[in-house]
């Protein structure tokens, strides 16, 4: 009798063990697709001053401008989903890479002190970006292997959870960062 | 790792002086522990012969007048080590690189050793030593010889007994970190005992390991396990290409590496058997591989720099 009591409580002990495990790590991917989301937000705040600043010396590069204005406007409006917020931050991130190569034919941009904060800045933004990204894809990896591995798959299904898809790694994440190809200075 | 250093004019003509030296000192430990020996070889025949008192007086003065030998030379051995170290050693180190310094009576304060977070364990007895400071192009570093140990006490028949275990035994290095941080990242060899924990983390209790990061890296994962206290900033550090960085220099080294981000710096902790630096006795110095594995080991460290990519700048710091 002992002995099935005890083993009641550990199979009881487990399966909460189980439960709050399954439950966390579905908080934990909510979590990391909110700093997902803080990051972007800090990243398109910078956008408005790094426009102001090229405007001045950039005579040519008026249409990829207003690009990215444009896009920044869209991915900061209050309709639009988290996926195509990621989308457009993909397309901005495209843009301002385009930006950052026709630097190279104004000069005096290139020295201009503000514009090289912003460029290391936006830089950093990237990255951390990056960062936050892997975290939410091993935030999704961990709920859906605990979603489809035996024992979490019980709860999983009497709870309704369903494995989640990972965010596909942007090109600038897969390709290593290097000084010579961003500031060529 | 091979580096390419050739000893210039000056510095053969101080080794040339220390190999004088270097003869003296060795025939003068020759003569002392070979005295002490005779000494304790001579008591025992003497002793076996049942002469007691005779073993104890010849005995004695061997072993004195071995002792009074070495103590004579105990300045001169000083002093050819000091020199070897600072005119030797140190003026090589910089044909390598004008910006080193070093002090071989200095290393990393054990305070910065625990507050490295490499190990979990505090240290017992702590020695540092060679302290070799310098920058390379834009990035500071400094490395020691660090043999941190702890210890265990057992009960014998005849009451404790201490037993000392290593911690480290080989090189801490640091250097002045490219990115900006706050929180702390360790990454440490994979035991077992971490393995299990990581284990059950992945697949069933997400309680106890909160600060375990998993990490897509394979060779990476298999190796070391990563904690940190901000998983984003974990990651912001450890981005693909620095985790195939550290994962090609485990591989150059002898033993598992671990490393820590913290304080804005990185620390890295590599295992060695050999102690560097240090002056030979019984060894002639006039050999063309004197200075071969202390330069070796500055070049690992410079490599350090390029392989992480610390000089690498473009980010807000």
């Amino acid at each position: 009798m002992i002995i099935v009591a005890i083993i009641a409580i550990a199979v009881l002990i487990f399966g909460i063990g189980i439960y709050n495990s399954l439950i966390g790590k579905k908080n934990q991917v909510a979590n990391a697709f909110s700093a997902i989301d803080v990051m972007l937000k800090k990243r398109f705040d910078l956008l408005p001053n790094l426009v102001e600043t090229v405007k001045q010396y950039m005579q040519y590069e008026g249409d990829t401008l207003t690009k990215i204005t444009e896009l920044r406007g869209k991915a900061m409006g209050n309709s639009v989903s988290e996926g195509e917020k990621l989308a457009l931050d993909t397309q901005i991130g495209t843009a301002v890479k385009g930006l950052m190569v026709s630097v190279e034919n104004y000069p005096d941009l290139k020295a201009n002190q503000n514009f090289l904060n912003l460029q290391s800045t936006w830089t950093e933004s990237e990255e951390q970006i990056a960062a936050a990204r892997r975290n939410y894809n091993s935030s999704v990896t961990s709920y859906n292997n605990a979603v489809m591995m035996f024992p979490g798959n019980m709860f999983a299904g009497m709870l309704g959870y369903q494995t989640m898809p990972v965010l596909e790694t942007a090109e600038v994440e897969r390709a290593n960062i290097s000084a010579k190809n961003l500031f060529n200075n | 790792m091979d580096t390419d250093f050739k000893v210039s004019p000056a510095i053969e003509n101080v080794i040339a002086e220390l190999e004088i030296q270097r003869k003296k000192i060795a025939a003068s430990k020759f003569q002392g522990w070979g005295a002490i020996l005779l000494g304790a070889f001579a008591a025992f025949l003497v002793f076996s012969a049942g002469q007691p008192v005779i073993a104890l007086i010849v005995g004695a003065a061997f072993i004195v007048l071995g002792m009074v030998i070495l103590y004579r030379i105990s300045d001169d051995i000083a002093q050819y080590k000091y020199r070897f170290k600072q005119e030797v050693i140190g003026a090589s180190l910089n044909t390598l690189n004008q910006s080193i310094t070093f002090n071989h009576n200095d290393g990393i304060a054990e305070s910065e050793f625990v507050g490295s977070q490499l190990f979990t364990r505090r240290p017992d007895r702590y020695h540092t030593e060679d302290l070799i400071s310098g920058k390379d192009e834009k990035t500071t570093f400094y490395f020691a010889e660090v043999h941190a140990e702890y210890k265990t006490e057992t009960q014998t028949k005849n009451g404790r007994q201490v037993h000392w275990h290593d911690i480290l035994k080989g090189i801490i290095f640091t250097a002045d970190f490219n990115k900006n941080f706050n929180g702390v990242t360790v990454v440490r060899p994979k035991d077992f005992g971490s393995s299990i924990g990581a284990w059950f983390s992945k697949n069933l209790f997400s309680f106890g390991d909160k600060d375990l990061i998993q990490l897509e890296n394979e060779y990476f994962n298999k190796n070391f396990v990563t904690y940190g206290t901000d998983q984003i900033e974990a990651r912001y550090i450890l981005t693909p290409a620095m985790m195939d960085s550290i994962s090609e220099l485990n591989e150059r080294s002898a033993y598992c590496v671990s490393l820590s981000f913290i304080n804005s710096s990185v620390y890295i902790a590599f295992p060695l058997a050999h102690n560097y630096f240090e002056a030979p006795v019984f060894k002639t110095l006039l050999r063309p591989d004197l200075l071969k594995e202390d330069m070796n080991i500055l070049g690992f460290m410079l490599l350090i720099i390029r392989e992480l990519d610390l000089n690498t700048r473009i980010w807000t710091k």
